[in-house]
């Protein structure tokens, strides 16, 4: 009795995790003020726009966020391999016809909206992993060869098709996310050797033959930046000089001379954190750090707490996606990786990013919402 | 379905594994914490100043040069505002209707106005200025407003043009400006160590006194702060937008102002007087303590062409003139001094006691000496005659027979006293040293021994001689100041913007030869006066060769000079002067002090190709003397006037016949 008394006191209200959307507010709060002062520049009267439709996504992305947190995630489960297929299809069809930016083939041009796949790709990614995997056994040794095969078809796929597009960075963020799971399920350990030996074996072969010309600079820059300061290294210099430069304190908002006069490339989209540090200084960029970690802590309690193992799995996989481009983006920003065309989610702008996040971390607030048996 | 409801056990499982994650996070918290930590606490004021190296541009703000006045305060050389036309590349749209517009406006082919912006944005990146023309003209400028409004990106902006009012007068002695070129950069750093520095693009004295004067007339150039975006873009500062505080500008400092010797009113006459005619040569005036009053070289060029920037075709047209209008030639050529040498002749044969003033030496036409007959430009000769008659008439044959009983070493030791084969030691750049020929001399450049019938060509100024038109008129000075070799100048003070002197130079005595000298000469005031009234009667006497050079009242002495440019054969020696080609012509000398006994201005004038120094170069000579009397002693002409009045009222009008 004390039980069914137990399912009438959990209302709608309480059974969101209030935690996890604070915390992503908050994150978006931030996201919108740095934003703001990224696109009001002196000169940035052609991205100034860009702020409106950041709010627009963000709205779209919350009405989203609160679908899926009502909608059932089992439903996830049926519908992972549709996803993932139409998903893959959309990829295909960008490689070969999709719009040319950058030198590389990313979009298919919507006309309201860029739809660039491979960033929902790295969801449908998430959704047949934990579709897949969540039957296979994680216990004693790990995962078998014959465990794997599928699971690395459904990888390989997408990912050859990025990369050829090409977009590297994609690539290897698809491949990041995938292999979290696959590890949180436990691989055998002469399989994660070989695995391992492989990357190794295989890097200087794809550097001499996989690698384009501007990837191969990104990396030599990263290694020896001030070697082209004015060419390809040029990025990587601004950007430290930007986040060095605020100091402590920072120089304030919208008054990051960096950003403002334009020293800084992609400052709304890749370098979005360069902003925050140069005009908020140390303390703003430890605060935002923190909130991207109190996020992670979050879900991971979420995970540790969800109902059945496709759940933990499916927000493992949401965990992997926004650690690894926080990880990468800002490990980009601050000087200790390469330059990688990666987006910070929730802070920089872009659509594509903010929906795909908002859906995925709507999937962990669903599983948060069913945490409770009764 | 019913296989995947889950297992709540099954997701305990897992529950080991997210130890790993919560490391991972921690351990990424820390590194990047760390890295943070690093770059804007530890690094962070450096790259701070990294950020604002980014931001401010600093841009240089030219100083107008300081003026150039003349001993009255008159302008010389002064500063314009000009304008030029600047595209900023970045706000340019199409090019080709633009060149269109803009082409015919300036002068310019379209095609070079798309050349120009194409080859600026390779060179220097697609956010320099690029500036199409300077030097607008007020019809321009008006044209260029008035498309401004449809054109973004053109600009007209002010600038500051060199302006030489007097043109193509005296170009030689006032120099140019110009861009330092990449080259002179280091050298000039050097030389100017601390001083003043030189970068790319600054406008440097090019020749004359603007190269001289540099440190003087040079300002200090402003700085202004100028925040720049990432393309080089300015970004107003005006704006609510600005970032950090704002760097006061500094202040350009304009030079300080050249007063000159030079007289304008004679320079301008001396100007007008030599071009008439289109004569070629030198010509300079000074006053007896040193000071340049006049100062011209022909042909001449304009310098404010150069303080535009030189056409290529007109610097090409300069630099191949055969008559080297870029060349100083009252300081840089030297030439055969001819007939006006008789005077340094006269001199030494007087004070030497080879002759006295009564000494009578017959003249014939020619004189055998050697196995070689020496020519009189007489073909009859003079007859007997005196020092007095033999400079009167100019006899070769007189001059010959005192360079026969001198030698060339007592030659030497006398004339170099004057200055001969001496720097001057003006203030202006690439002065020539002319030359005293003597053994010694022949022997170390030539490895040959002196010959006897050398003697008879140096004596009246054909041999090896060289002089300066500016030596001529300091030996001339000396002569009539009675043995005072001066240091000519013309840069008299430098003052500061409100008058005040900060340098001024002093007249200086380099020799008093009237005194004794190192080797041993001295020439008595007797000995100068002899030569003084032979050179009088030049001009007044009534057989002298510049006679029509008189001015009653100004008490002119000088001396003709001719000076052949190349060696004729003897039957050539007499055939006329003008039936030559211009290039075969003779030079013309006329060297002149007044008035004799007390001279104020000496004047030397140096007519190339014009035949006879009477006709080419006398009349400027009387000229600039007429204008300093005329200014500085009008009473005295005013006086002579009266008296040859009541002269001629009295007696037979004197008819003044021309050479």
């Amino acid at each position: 009795m004390d039980l069914s008394l137990h399912v009438e006191e959990r209302t709608i209200l309480k059974r969101i995790d209030w935690n996890l959307v604070m915390v992503i507010l908050a994150l978006n709060l931030v996201g919108l003020i740095n934003l703001y002062s990224a696109t009001h520049g002196p000169h940035s009267a052609d991205i100034q726009p860009l702020f409106r439709n950041q709010i627009i996504w963000l709205s779209v992305g919350w009405g989203i966020f609160f679908l899926i947190t009502f909608i059932d995630y089992q439903i996830v489960n049926r519908i992972a391999y549709l996803v993932y297929f139409l998903n893959l299809g959309a990829i295909v069809f960008v490689t070969f016809f999709g719009v040319v930016a950058l030198g590389a083939q990313r979009w298919i041009d919507l006309g309201f909206f860029r739809y660039q796949p491979s960033e929902t790709m790295k969801l449908a990614m998430i959704m047949v992993l934990a579709k897949t995997l969540q039957t296979r056994s994680s216990e004693g040794s790990g995962m078998g060869l014959r465990d794997l095969i599928w699971p690395l078809i459904l990888l390989g796929a997408p990912f050859v098709l990025v990369v050829e597009q090409p977009d590297l960075g994609t690539g290897l963020l698809i491949a990041a996310i995938s292999s979290t799971i696959l590890l949180f399920m436990k691989i055998k350990r002469w399989i994660l050797a070989t695995a391992i030996s492989a990357v190794i074996i295989a890097a200087p072969l794809a550097w001499n033959y996989a690698l384009r010309d501007y990837q191969k600079a990104r990396i030599t820059n990263f290694l020896t930046p001030t070697n082209d300061p004015r060419g390809s290294g040029y990025n990587s210099i601004q950007s430290k000089i930007a986040v060095g430069s605020g100091k402590i304190l920072g120089k304030g908002f919208r008054k990051g001379t960096q950003s403002q006069l334009e020293f800084l490339p992609e400052r709304h989209t890749d370098f979005i954190y360069s902003v925050l540090s140069e005009e908020h200084g140390f303390i703003g960029s430890v605060t935002t750090l923190a909130l991207f970690c109190m996020l992670f802590l979050i879900i991971i309690r979420i995970a540790s707490t969800a109902r059945d193992k496709f759940g933990a799995l499916l927000t493992v996989g949401v965990l992997a996606y926004i650690f690894w481009h926080m990880f990468i983006n800002m490990g980009m920003v601050i000087g200790l990786l390469p330059i990688v065309g990666v987006p910070l989610p929730l802070l920089s702008y872009g659509g594509s990013s903010m929906l795909t996040t908002m859906a995925g971390v709507g999937l962990i607030s669903s599983v948060a919402y069913r945490r409770y048996l009764f | 379905m019913s296989q995947y409801i889950s297992n709540p056990d099954e997701a305990k499982e897992l529950l080991p594994r997210y130890r790993l994650f919560y490391a991972t996070i921690a351990f990424t918290f820390f590194i990047f914490t760390t890295r943070l930590w690093y770059l804007q606490i530890i690094e962070g004021t450096e790259l701070r100043e990294f950020s604002e190296k980014n931001r401010i541009k600093q841009v240089k703000i030219m100083s107008p040069r300081g003026l150039m006045l003349d001993r009255e305060g008159k302008i010389l050389v002064e500063n314009h505002p000009g304008f030029e036309a600047v595209l900023n590349p970045q706000y340019l749209k199409e090019l080709e209707p633009l060149s269109q517009t803009l082409g015919p406006i300036v002068g310019m082919e379209p095609d070079k106005v798309v050349q120009k912006i194409v080859k600026s944005k390779r060179q220097n990146g697609p956010f320099a200025p690029i500036r199409l023309k300077d030097n607008l003209s007020k019809d321009e400028v008006f044209r260029l407003k008035r498309i401004r409004l449809d054109t973004p990106g053109l600009d007209i902006r002010e600038t500051v043009v060199r302006h030489y009012p007097l043109r193509d007068n005296g170009s030689q002695l006032f120099g140019y400006v110009g861009e330092i070129s990449k080259k002179q950069i280091p050298l000039y750093n050097q030389m100017y160590k601390g001083q003043i520095t030189f970068d790319q693009g600054d406008i440097i004295g090019k020749n004359g006194l603007e190269e001289i004067l540099e440190k003087d007339v040079r300002g200090k150039d402003g700085i202004q702060f100028v925040q720049v975006d990432a393309f080089g873009r300015e970004s107003n500062t005006q704006t609510p937008n600005i970032y950090g505080e704002q760097i006061q500008d500094l202040d350009p400092s304009p030079g300080m102002n050249a007063v000159l010797t030079i007289d304008k009113t004679l320079q301008e006459a001396a100007f007008k007087t030599f071009s008439e005619g289109q004569r070629i040569g030198g010509v300079v005036a000074m006053k007896s303590n040193g000071e340049v009053l006049a100062w011209i070289s022909s042909p001449s060029f304009d310098p404010n062409e150069f303080s535009t920037g030189i056409s290529p075709q007109l610097w090409t047209k300069l630099i191949n003139d055969p008559f080297k209008p870029l060349r100083n030639k009252v300081i840089q050529d030297h030439f055969s001094p001819g007939s006006t040498f008789k005077a340094f002749m006269a001199m030494t044969a007087l004070q030497e006691e080879v002759i006295s003033p009564s000494t009578v030496i017959n003249c014939p036409g020619s004189l055998r000496f050697g196995r070689r007959d020496y020519h009189d430009h007489l073909k009859g000769g003079h007859g007997n005659i005196t020092v007095y008659e033999a400079l009167e008439r100019s006899s070769n044959v007189f001059f010959y027979k005192m360079g026969i009983s001198l030698g060339i070493e007592k030659m030497y030791s006398y004339i170099s006293q004057l200055g001969i084969g001496q720097k001057t030691g003006i203030e202006l750049p690439r002065e020539a040293t002319g030359l005293m020929p003597n053994s010694a001399w022949k022997k170390k450049e030539l490895g040959e021994e002196w010959q006897p019938g050398e003697n008879l060509s140096n004596a009246i100024g054909q041999g090896f001689v060289q002089a300066t038109p500016l030596q001529l008129a300091i030996a001339y000075n000396a002569i009539g100041t009675e043995g005072k070799v001066v240091r000519p100048f013309v840069i008299k003070k430098i003052i500061d913007h409100d008058g005040k002197t900060l340098k001024e130079t002093q007249p200086q005595i380099i020799r008093d030869i009237a005194q004794p000298q190192p080797n041993g000469i001295r020439v008595d005031p007797t000995t100068f006066k002899v030569v003084k009234e032979g050179l009088r009667r030049v001009v007044q006497g009534s057989r002298g060769t510049a006679r029509h050079v008189h001015i009653p009242g100004a008490d002119i002495a000088g001396k003709t000079g001719t000076t052949q440019v190349m060696g004729f054969a003897a039957n050539d020696i007499y055939s006329k002067c003008e039936n030559r080609p211009i290039h075969q012509r003779h030079h013309g000398w006329f060297v002149a002090f007044a008035p004799a006994d007390n001279p104020e201005i000496t004047v030397a004038a140096l007519a190339e190709h014009s035949c006879h120094g009477s006709s080419g170069a006398g009349p400027v000579v009387k000229e600039i003397i007429k204008k300093y009397f005329e200014k500085y002693h009008p009473e005295r002409l005013a006086e002579a006037s009266k008296t040859e009045k009541s002269k001629r009222a009295q007696a037979q009008p004197e008819v003044i016949e021309g050479e």
